[in-house]
């Protein structure tokens, strides 16, 4: 196994970006329908909760369901 | 006889508020409320899921659908009133959708298959890739890499190491990792973070600036 300039760049950036708090992905699941509602009104949901989008920035699984959630509700709003 | 008339004084055709629905999906449920709640997410989870599902998406959807409102029944209770509830509905749904395609998208790799090797167990036994660039420049990043190889070794627990291991170096999935570590998302996500931060604070003890060192990568 090799560690490339690559692996080490991602590493270090990572560890940069590391914040004292950061919440887990059940703290970001507890709160993203109301992200999620507030974005779709066009209201700035990263200015209320700064903690759900720093992990929605940083967690990809999360962030692939937020993307999914969207989606849906877009899809159910337009129905409307 | 209480609830006879409960039931009968729910039954409507549309469902506007947060209210109605909780109402309506409380026991005894409303059939008509978990018929249209179905249909709504059927409805948003088709979009939602399409380019994840290769074939049979309607029958995959429906499953989903169900599960998710059996789940939703059993919170209802849980249900805080601070979105539509639809919205929140649609959320545990589509978590429900996309947990169960990656349960599929990794099933075939057994746990012996996922089990890292002896070499790769070991952050400390990497080695610096052999690059193209000039040897001073190699030089240096063998050094860089030297210093971070302490910092991980010296700073994180066994554990810390082998996920850090698993996702950045060997850049393994993420529910692969939850797998190979017998763990949950919650967990490794918080086991990560404190290891990042650990590696982040050991920089700034030693005086040492991130970003130069990237600008010197």
């Amino acid at each position: 196994m090799e560690l490339t300039p690559d692996i080490l760049k991602k590493l270090i950036k990572s560890a940069q970006m590391a914040a004292d708090h950061e919440i887990g992905c059940n703290e970001c699941f507890d709160e993203l329908h109301e992200f999620a509602e507030m974005e779709l009104a066009g209201k700035s949901p990263e200015e209320a909760k700064p903690l759900i989008k720093d992990h929605l920035d940083k967690c990809s699984s999360c962030r692939e369901e937020y993307q999914a959630l969207l989606e849906a509700l877009r899809t159910i709003e337009s129905d409307n | 006889m209480f609830n006879w008339f409960k039931k009968h004084r729910k039954e409507k055709s549309s469902y506007e508020t947060n209210e109605e629905w909780v109402e309506a999906l409380k026991p005894p449920v409303d059939e008509r409320a978990v018929a249209l709640l179905r249909q709504k997410l059927i409805r948003g989870l088709k979009p939602a899921l399409h380019k994840y599902v290769d074939r049979e998406l309607d029958q995959f959807v429906e499953d989903v659908a169900q599960d998710a409102l059996l789940k939703v029944l059993d919170n209802i209770d849980s249900f805080r009133g601070d979105s539509k509830l639809l919205t929140w509905a649609m959320k545990i749904a589509v978590r429900e959708g996309l947990t169960e395609l990656r349960l599929k998208r990794y099933d075939d790799i057994s746990i012996e298959d996922l089990k890292p090797d002896d070499d790769s167990r070991e952050v400390f036994s990497l080695s610096m890739a052999s690059s193209e660039t000039s040897p001073d420049r190699s030089l240096h990043e063998s050094k860089l890499v030297d210093k971070v190889m302490t910092i991980i070794n010296e700073e994180l627990t066994d554990k810390q190491k082998q996920a850090i291991n698993a996702l950045m170096i060997q850049r393994l999935p993420g529910p692969v990792v939850v797998k190979q570590m017998d763990t949950n998302r919650n967990a490794l996500y918080k086991l990560v973070h404190d290891a990042r931060l650990k590696i982040k604070n050991k920089l700034e003890l030693e005086g040492i600036d991130p970003d130069e060192m990237l600008d010197q990568l």
